[in-house]
């Protein structure tokens, strides 16, 4: 019986539940040191000296920038080199962000390390520090870099403006003409933290031969290894970074964690095994989502027609690009493909070089900020022109057919599935009360309710026919074994949300083995092929394609070693489930009687020395399609302490074939409480006279949902649409970042629903919501 | 190097002695000798990933001092799942309910199901998300742990009626 689509215990369960999954934080080698990192106090000063004697007097190996070669790089290595801004070294000479490690110590252990790292004497030549993007951008400012490098070409920075990326498409001006309505709205989303529960860290041992083993919190073991063989001056064959499972991730990792070089090059001096793990304090300053500034500008004709739309957006970035360059192209193409604007797009798009933690991707890459604002916006759009939300956005959405940008204007692929109309019709019968939203109600009720909707996407995998500013292809081998069990060995990364589930589910229904039959090898960058990240929920599109691919083939070997023992032609054999022997069944088709197991064509093969059914290959996806997302919310909002709470949430999703339904509703779910925290709580706020976070590093100071703030199991209904693949590994694509897109506006909606109160800023915490109810006389007294 | 001190406390039924600074935590202590299911999150107490039962109680071990435990028993996931029924029906119930995602709060959050569990906890989701609500879960939105040890009370018979 196929597994396909059907629930099954996911298959790192076990492990999981009892203790046994190890982490990169979890591995000891013997001999190992510990290390310890030293942050900047300050957000902007030169280091002019470090003095280290102390600490070596102490027995502690100690480094700083004096021992790195200065090869500057961009920690997410996912864009073509001519597309990567380069800005950073392993440790700098000026640092640029309370926070920022500027040396690093190991020792014997991590108390004796931490006693040598207070021990440093570091000379700061203090420099003026700048935090708000505008200001960044005056004459006069003070300015974190004159020279970077995009690519081999050096780039002069003038105040401070790291990218500007401007996209037009069709013809704007006319569009606009065109309008009846012309719809404008600033919209701005906070500097948030991903609280990945494990923090960054990393073990690296020199080996015997000259080369480093890694052990990293990583979701991409390649892009780790292409890093560190650059910084250390290594072949790429002397680097092995090893497969682990990743406690979180949520793009957190997509880049190398800035720990991870420090770690190896470290590991090189001592000539020792090291372990450096970020301490939560310490991982606060290391990466934050991306905040957005937007001004959203929208024209409409009066039979309901979006004509033009223009996004401007202002992106504080922080003090090292992890790639807003490749974020604005992404964000533009987010806004571009939500809509059909009768083609006529313009997005402008400028990023700001701040006195902060970088900013990297957080699950959706600028589409949960892109989509907040243009998905309010129709929201205003519907209420001030009198349209039905659902038909509004079913005259206009980008469906079946039409083009979809996955990762930025260079890579769009024709989309072939398309869940939108089921979700939003079945959800709206899902959500009673949306049809009776607009009736009347008593303003003057201590609790006031409204429900919200919204839509969304996300890209599965940033491949197009044609290939982009983005890399995008993976690698597997697959082989048979003599017992008719399968091992694959593959370079894919799970962040927890079940990719590796769904590659072992895909060998099942090629092979016909039950999933006990089927394991995941451990695996490392030297017995791999290349394999870009999992990122841009990708894991099951693409990487699970390429385990396909390679199945695929390794099957015809299979086949044909049958053909030779049954004396038959192989391509006269199909392989069915044998569920008695709990094997594959190879036999003649539509003949059943004349067959043998998998495990039985692998013995003889192997008995008679012809080989072993097995295939390597990497594989590339020549699509990126949509995966979609619909919510709708219905919020209660009291009027006396301005909190806001969910009674009910309908969370639609498009993932194509669901591999798994029941991790697909867990993303769902998890997805709805990221959102609760990112609409009603998070945020970062920075003391501009010291450069710190106000919450300085503390968890405790940053509040996330927990459990109880989350609807109860049986208010939120997570479905998903009834569709296929064409593309996709049996009819699969992605779900991970779409299930955050409309979580953001769904919510905010329903506020206004609810109170008539239009909030284009996020968060809406308690405060600031009360402060709202007050103005417009609504809150109790 | 401060002067470490003979620690002994009864680990997952063992009677062991550690050595073990006068200020480590029973986190550390725990990590530092082989005891990985006991994850380290926040050290601050907030997380709740490092919870184990000390004496029957989940208590958070990077904000308990080591050396205040000796003499005392200490039970990690690890060590539950081997040896405890109910444990067992816990680390079940969560993989068939889809309870688990990147896994590192898990051991923690299986920990405070137990005291859940064990102390009476009833099929009761509201009295269950205020059970882990010490214990921080980025990636399930908590749902389907809740829907795990709603499932093992129903098994135990304390249906709500």
């Amino acid at each position: 019986m196929s597994v396909i689509g059907k629930n099954t215990p996911r298959i790192d369960g076990p492990a999981k539940v009892s203790g046994k999954q190890k982490y990169a934080s979890d591995i000891i080698i013997p001999g190992m040191m510990y290390a310890v990192t030293l942050r900047s106090p300050y957000p902007h000063a030169e280091i002019v000296s470090i003095d280290t004697s102390e600490a070596e007097a102490m027995g502690a190996v100690c480094l700083t920038y004096e021992d790195i070669n200065p090869v500057l790089y961009n920690e997410r290595s996912v864009s073509v080199p001519a597309a990567t801004y380069r800005d950073r070294t392993v440790l700098p000479k000026k640092a640029r962000h309370v926070g920022e490690p500027i040396a690093a110590v190991a020792a014997d252990t991590e108390e004796l390390a931490y006693k040598a790292m207070k021990t440093l004497k570091v000379e700061y030549k203090v420099l003026d520090p700048v935090f708000d993007p505008v200001e960044a951008m005056k004459d006069g400012a003070p300015q974190l870099y004159d020279k970077i490098y995009l690519g081999d070409e050096e780039v002069t920075i003038k105040n401070n403006i790291g990218v500007v990326r401007k996209i037009d498409e069709g013809d704007c001006d006319a569009g606009f003409a065109k309008a009846d309505r012309i719809f404008e709205e600033d919209f701005e989303l906070p500097r948030i933290y991903h609280c990945q529960l494990e923090t960054k860290g990393c073990v690296a041992a020199p080996d015997s031969e000259g080369g480093i083993t890694v052990w990293a919190t990583a979701q991409s073991i390649h892009g780790n290894r292409h890093i560190i063989a650059r910084v250390l001056g290594l072949p790429l064959s002397k680097v092995n970074v090893k497969k682990v499972t990743l406690g979180g991730g949520f793009g957190s990792s997509i880049q190398v964690n800035t720990v991870t070089p420090i770690c190896a090059a470290l590991a090189m001096k001592a000539r020792r095994p090291v372990k450096l793990l970020s301490a939560r304090e310490e991982d606060f300053y290391s990466h934050h989502k991306y905040p957005a500034q937007f001004h959203v500008k929208i024209g409409v004709t009066n039979d309901g027609v979006i004509t033009a739309a223009h996004v401007k957006a202002l992106i504080d970035f922080g003090s090292h690009q992890i790639q807003p360059m490749a974020f604005m192209g992404c964000v533009a193409g987010w806004f571009a493909s939500l809509y059909k604007y009768e083609g006529n797009i313009r997005f402008d798009g400028t990023a700001v070089y701040t006195n902060k933690t970088p900013c990297c991707a957080m699950q959706g890459y600028g589409n949960p900020q892109v989509n907040f604002a243009i998905e309010s916006m129709v929201d205003v759009i519907c209420n001030e022109m009198g349209f039905d939300p659902i038909q509004f956005r079913l005259a206009n959405y980008r469906g079946t057919g039409e083009e979809f940008w996955g990762q930025g204007p260079t890579i769009r692929s024709i989309i072939k599935s398309c869940g939108v109309e089921e979700s939003l019709i079945e959800g709206a019968k899902l959500m009673p009360e949306w049809a009776t939203r607009n009736e009347p109600k008593d303003m003057n009720a201590e609790i006031l309710t409204g429900v919200g909707l919204a839509r969304g996407f996300h890209c599965s995998g940033t491949a197009g026919p044609k290939e982009g500013e983005v890399i995008d292809y993976s690698s597997a081998m697959v082989k048979v074994n003599e017992d008719g069990s399968i091992d694959c060995v593959s370079p894919v990364m799970d962040h927890g949300g079940g990719t590796w589930d769904a590659l072992a589910k895909i060998l099942t229904e090629v092979f016909k083995v039950p999933l006990s039959m089927v394991c995941l090898s451990p695996a490392d960058t030297k017995n791999t092929g290349y394999d870009v990240c999992t990122h841009a929920t990708r894991g099951v599109y693409c990487g699970g394609a390429a385990v396909y691919n390679a199945a695929v083939k390794c099957r015809d070997r299979l086949l044909e070693f049958a053909g030779r023992a049954m004396d038959e032609h192989p391509s006269h054999l199909e392989i069915s489930p044998d569920e008695e022997r709990g094997q594959g069944y190879i036999h003649v088709k539509g003949f059943p009687a004349k067959g043998r197991t998998i495990g039985e064509v692998a013995k003889l093969a192997q008995i008679n020395s012809w080989g072993t059914a097995m295939y390597a290959e990497s594989f590339r996806q020549k699509n990126c399609p949509p995966c979609f997302t619909t919510h709708f919310v219905k919020v209660a909002v009291n009027t006396r302490t301005g909190e806001i709470t969910i009674p009910k949430v309908v969370i639609y999703g498009d993932c194509g074939v669901a591999m798994n339904p029941e991790l697909l509703h867990g993303q769902l779910i998890g997805s709805f409480n990221r959102g609760l925290g990112y609409v009603l709580y998070e945020n970062l706020p920075h003391d501009y006279d010291t450069g710190k976070l106000k919450n300085n590093g503390l968890l405790v100071d940053y509040k996330m949902p927990t459990a109880v703030e989350m609807p109860t199991a049986e208010n939120v209904i997570a479905r998903h649409a009834n569709t296929y693949e064409p593309t996709g590994p049996f009819g699969a694509k992605g779900i991970g970042e779409a299930a955050l897109a409309s979580v953001q506006a769904a919510i905010a909606n329903a506020i206004y629903n609810a109170t008539g109160i239009r909030f284009t800023k996020l968060p809406i915490t308690p405060e600031i919501m009360l402060k709202a109810l007050q103005e417009h006389g609504l809150a109790h007294k | 190097m401060s002067n470490l001190l003979p620690l002994t406390l009864k680990v997952n039924g063992e009677e062991k002695t550690f050595l073990a600074s006068p200020h480590a935590s029973l986190l550390r202590v725990l990590r530092d000798n082989y005891y990985w299911d006991v994850k380290c999150g926040c050290e601050e107490g907030d997380c709740g990933t490092c919870t184990v039962l000390l004496d029957g109680k989940a208590v958070k071990s990077c904000i308990t001092l080591a050396h205040n435990c000796a003499g005392h028993e200490v039970w990690t996931d690890k060590g539950l799942g081997y040896n405890d029924e109910i444990t067992r029906m816990i680390q079940d119930a969560f993989v068939e309910c889809g309870s688990i995602q990147c896994g590192f709060c898990t051991p923690g959050m299986i920990v405070a199901a137990k005291h859940y569990i064990d102390h009476g906890g009833i099929a009761d989701r509201k009295e269950i998300r205020k059970a882990i609500s010490g214990n921080l879960c980025r990636c399930t939105g908590y749902n389907k742990i809740v829907d795990a040890i709603y499932k093992v009370a129903v098994e135990l018979g304390r249906e709500v009626r």
